[in-house]
């Protein structure tokens, strides 16, 4: 049986310990020397698949490591381990799927990654009331207000035909109004998703200006992250809202 | 995840559904949102100018019903309040009187910074109205 070192010709972790079977220094996931699958390392996803902390990666490639790697883990091929090695291979397994979904969907990726950073994206409102209550300041909202204003007046406007819809009325003006929110949306999504991009080129470098021996300060790892953390707040407010007039266009 | 008998109270029977008039000089109002989830809310409050007591409170929320029911409750608290007592309402008093679940603590705090944004949104107009009627008294 090859490893994923073989296939992928990406070198093993330095972290790798020696494989339980046979005692040599052994890939992640399966042993170099004789193949044995081995328990599951605490990792990141990024680990697990041999990648740096960065967010622009070869998605082809991730992708073939990902079939082969659960074409290795498949239940049938280890038939006859025992019964731990079952077990750990189920746990790889899950870990690889778990992994894979994450890094190859552009906006869990980008979740995940602050994650590992430290940022606690569920807690940020949370923690901006904190600051405010103590100060006894107004709450910087976290979302631009003129946002926020987009998608309450759209949402009275969704409102307003359903209610229409509900008493058996058309509103062919309203529907063709909110028609063209919807086209303007997804265009946002989509300009959206291209501001990300361009968030992760400059991640990426500064990563790379790291490992390339050039300090970086924790202001400018902050001001990165802070940016991308604004980007995906605003993403879920737009997807929000596509989401609930296309239910809402859908329905009419 | 079920909700609590009082969430679905406040859920079917929204209290102060409505809005008021955003640029009358004793109406505040703060429209603010969870990133986590993509809720908005809008909470506004008519305040007596000489006693500083809210006596009239209306919101309009989109969201879950956890959302709903926590601003919904926010109006029915801070209405007979002062405008100070009001501030002192947390969001964790909500949490406890809805029974919310952790991952639900964040529509709570969505409600805590409604009741703030609106007063503050309050105490701008009055600030700014100042200099006039201190002008017309000289």
């Amino acid at each position: 049986m090859t490893s994923l070192t073989e296939i992928t010709g990406k070198p093993a972790p330095e972290e790798t310990q020696s494989c339980w079977s046979c005692g040599t220094m052994r890939a992640v996931h399966f042993c170099e020397a004789c193949g044995k699958v081995q328990p599951p390392a605490p990792v990141d996803y990024f680990t697990f698949f041999a990648l740096p902390r960065k967010l622009n990666f070869d998605v082809a490639a991730l992708e073939k490591d990902f079939y082969e790697l659960s074409r290795k883990l498949h239940p049938d091929l280890n038939a006859r381990a025992n019964s731990q090695e079952q077990e750990w291979t189920l746990q790889q397994s899950s870990l690889l799927n778990d992994a894979y979904r994450t890094l190859k969907d552009p906006i869990k990726r980008t979740q995940y990654l602050l994650q590992l950073e430290g940022v606690e994206l569920e807690e940020q409102s949370k923690t901006a009331t904190e600051r405010a209550r103590s100060t006894g300041e107004i709450k910087k909202q976290i979302v631009p207000p003129d946002l926020l204003e987009e998608v309450f007046e759209l949402n009275m406007q969704l409102e307003e035909l359903r209610m229409h819809k509900k008493m058996g009325e058309d509103d062919p003006a309203l529907i063709e109004e909110i028609g063209r929110q919807k086209l303007e949306l997804e265009e946002k999504q989509e300009a959206l998703l291209h501001e990300l991009k361009d968030r992760w080129n400059m991640w990426d470098g500064m990563i790379q200006r790291e490992q390339n021996g050039q300090p970086v300060s924790e202001e400018e790892r902050k001001q990165e992250r802070d940016k991308m953390v604004d980007l995906l707040n605003r993403r879920n407010y737009i997807r929000n809202l596509v989401r609930d007039v296309s239910e809402v266009l859908e329905s009419s | 995840m079920s909700y609590s008998d009082k969430v679905i109270d406040h859920y079917n029977n929204p209290r102060n559904v409505g809005s008021m008039d955003k640029s009358s000089a004793d109406v505040g109002t703060g429209l603010v949102g969870a990133p986590e989830c993509g809720d908005v809310m809008k909470l506004q409050i008519k305040v007596n100018r000489d006693t500083n007591v809210i006596e009239e409170a209306k919101f309009k929320t989109f969201g879950c019903g956890s959302a709903i029911a926590s601003s919904s409750l926010a109006t029915e608290w801070v209405k007979g309040k002062t405008v100070d007592e009001a501030l002192a309402i947390k969001n964790m008093d909500i949490v406890k009187e809805l029974s919310l679940p952790p991952v639900k603590i964040h529509c709570s705090v969505l409600a805590e910074d409604a009741i703030r944004a609106a007063i503050g949104d309050w105490k701008k107009k009055q600030e700014s109205a100042k200099p006039v009627t201190s002008a017309v008294a000289q």
